[in-house]
């Protein structure tokens, strides 16, 4: 089979020039992962603008250098690296070059290795207290276990761990407290790696940032500790606010949607309502989704799913006609290139 | 006609020659017993004990190093449980660092006895009806067996060279017989990781115990086994709130990630306790990197007709493997 582009024709227009302060939900489920799609907004934004592209993908012109700051939650930077070799990307030599910077929030988010680290700052005064007025949302007792807003505890907040030099993380998440003060934490985190991109850049430049599974914080931490899809759904915000355009990825398998609308049959836990209302707040205020699945019909040989592009809730009218929703099928190779084709094209 | 090949995209900047072995994992030491690369992409991977299993793996022959493989299983039989036992049975043949969360020491007695390498055993397979090894029918029979190329298609021509070559290269995948008892001096080097009761998370005693036997020794390769996850005979109740769990496998992903060469996991997790229609269980599933879904069929004696995959010369399948996610294709 012939090689194919690096970023499939048909896919480009939705994945490159994104609109100023637009938000694009990727959702996968289980078997359609959606790594090769993240590592196709990768490309669009670093590649280097070169002739060959194929015509209609607008490749960055007159000078406008985009930088991206990709934060994953589930997995490594050596993932990352090696897959976005095969696509010609050189992450490491594009974060020397400050284009690029990777937060791991895998390795050490709820487990340091280090277990005799630094013993936990004794009361980073500012760190909770803009919040400790509580915001005015949700009706009270909406969600079981969250009622008692969270006190912020400062306490235990690890926010500025100098992290080891490892070439290419710019940082490590850490997760550690609960409630909003933990999120503040990696807010502060993920911004101060932001901020640091921005200062090398000039007018008119663009930051994308990618959030990888920021769903996996949801669930692995709960109401029970003091997070719940709305806090979720703020600290998205306040990253949101930061960048040019912002990719999410979430995961939207159907236990974690359907079970917190089947109401009376079976009570929902707090693990499924709030993944689905994480995840369909976020669906409402995008610009677009691209939803990945595997085939309804099951396994084939040269399909590996489906990828529909439909309009988000949060487009305004006159952008609704740059949207063309669509649905196409898409096939991983086992070179990592992808082809993405419509319905009984080959 | 141009000499030149075609099928070659002329864009600059990537370098042809290396992406086929792109995914460069940074080489196992070769000689290392029980690993070999995938003849997939050439990622090291090593035996989970069943050749049948290894060879569903995604083509890479072997479950690759680094990756967590998530079995669950329906019903009140434990296939699942017998799987893991092979897995931790090679691993102790590979005298590999074997580490089993939950369980007390019995469960290691338990072990099934070595009959031999899969590859000597070839040879008999046509003398002998081979009742003694689980067999399970996959559905997935285009998945082509990697060993038997040189294994047993070969063997009805060339015995001698066969068995010379077997005992040459140190074996991949042992067979064994859950009948018998596994007796082997490294033994007793296994671990086992009892769980403690706290109030907190029960599995960050396990973790900070996993993170220190594997960063300490920078050489061997090992083998985490968790029976039974979240059973409430083994696990305490607080052990299933996302929370800790989820933290817990997150926590181990990342350990996988760091020690991507040397660690392997199984794992298997009763699915009438916990549904896969779940979030949590889904949950589980997305942070594997491989789900293996066993549905035993009811025993009844209509088994044999009701399965197209049974010959005569086989035995019934006792169930059916689902597998849902093709185990640690890509990531």
């Amino acid at each position: 089979m012939p090689s194919q582009p690096p970023l499939p024709p048909l896919l480009a227009s939705y994945v490159s020039n994104l609109p100023d302060s637009s938000l694009t939900l990727v959702s996968s489920i289980l078997g359609a992962t959606s790594n090769w799609l993240v590592l196709r907004f990768l490309h669009a934004a670093l590649s280097a603008p070169n002739p060959n592209v194929a015509f209609g993908s607008d490749e960055p012109q007159n000078g406008i250098k985009k930088k991206v700051v990709l934060v994953s939650f589930m997995r490594s930077y050596e993932f990352w690296r090696t897959e976005a070799k095969r696509l010609g990307l050189d992450l490491a030599r594009l974060a020397d070059k400050q284009q690029f910077a990777f937060i791991d929030g895998l390795s050490e988010l709820f487990y340091a290795p280090q277990a005799t680290s630094t013993p936990p700052s004794i009361s980073p005064a500012g760190l909770g207290s803009p919040r400790t007025t509580l915001p005015m949302r949700s009706p009270p007792g909406a969600v079981p276990g969250r009622s008692p807003q969270p006190v912020p505890t400062a306490r235990g907040v690890r926010g500025n761990v100098t992290t080891k030099a490892e070439p290419g993380i710019a940082k490590k998440l850490q997760f550690s407290g609960r409630g909003l003060a933990s999120l503040d934490a990696l807010e502060k985190d993920i911004s101060s790696v932001i901020e640091q991109q921005k200062s090398s850049m000039e007018d008119g430049d663009e930051l994308l940032l990618i959030i990888d599974q920021p769903d996996l914080l949801l669930a692995a931490t709960g109401p029970s500790m003091g997070i719940g899809a709305t806090e979720i759904s703020e600290w998205i915000t306040a990253l949101q606010q930061s960048a040019h355009a912002t990719v999410l990825t979430l995961a939207t398998d159907a236990p974690l949607i359907q079970n917190a609308s089947t109401s009376d049959v079976k009570m929902a836990t707090p693990l499924e309502t709030e993944h689905a209302a994480l995840v369909i707040g976020l669906a409402h205020r995008a610009q677009s989704v691209m939803q990945l699945r595997t085939l309804d019909t099951g396994a084939a040989k040269d399909v590996s799913g489906v990828l529909r592009i439909s309009r988000g809730g949060g487009l305004n009218t006159s952008e609704k006609e740059n949207l063309e929703e669509r649905e196409a099928l898409y096939f991983i190779q086992r070179d990592g290139g992808v082809r993405v084709f419509g319905r009984g094209e080959s | 006609m141009s000499f030149r090949k075609r099928n070659i995209s002329l864009s600059p900047g990537v370098d042809r020659n290396a992406v086929p072995n792109a995914t460069a994992h940074p080489a196992a030491p070769v000689s290392t017993p029980g690993i070999r690369p995938s003849p997939d992409d050439g990622r090291p991977t090593t035996s989970t004990g069943t050749r049948s299993l290894d060879n569903l793996l995604a083509g890479h022959a072997g479950l690759p190093m680094g990756k967590i493989l998530l079995v669950e299983e329906n019903g009140t039989t434990d296939f699942a449980g017998a799987l893991l036992r092979y897995y931790a049975a090679e691993g102790v043949i590979q005298e590999q660092k074997v580490h089993v969360i939950g369980v007390p020491e019995q469960w290691g007695r338990s072990l099934p006895g070595l009959i031999g390498s899969v590859e000597s055993l070839d040879e008999k397979r046509s003398d002998r009806r081979k009742d003694d090894r689980m067999k399970i029918a996959w559905r997935y029979e285009r998945l082509g067996e990697f060993g038997a190329v040189a294994g047993s298609r070969d063997a009805p021509n060339n015995h001698g060279e066969q068995d010379a070559a077997a005992k040459e290269a140190p074996a991949f995948c042992h067979a064994f017989d859950l009948t018998k008892r596994l007796t082997h001096p490294s033994i007793t080097n296994m671990s086992f990781i009892p769980l403690m009761p706290s109030r907190e998370s029960p599995f960050l005693a396990i973790l900070k115990r996993l993170q220190t036997e594997i960063t300490s020794s920078a050489n061997t390769i090992h083998r985490i086994v968790i029976p039974s996850l979240l059973n409430p005979t083994i696990y305490p109740p607080n052990a299933c709130q996302p929370e800790h769990v989820l933290q817990f496998f997150h926590a181990l992903k990342a350990l996988m990630s760091a020690h991507g060469t040397r660690v392997t996991a199984m794992i298997t997790m009763p699915l009438s306790l916990y549904p896969r229609s779940s979030g949590l269980v889904r949950w589980i599933e997305l942070l594997s990197d491989g789900v293996i879904e066993l549905c035993p069929f009811p025993h009844s004696a209509d088994a044999m007709a009701t399965s197209g995959a049974a010959t005569s010369q086989e035995e019934p399948p006792q169930g059916l493997g689902v597998y849902s996610e093709p185990p640690a294709i890509r990531d």
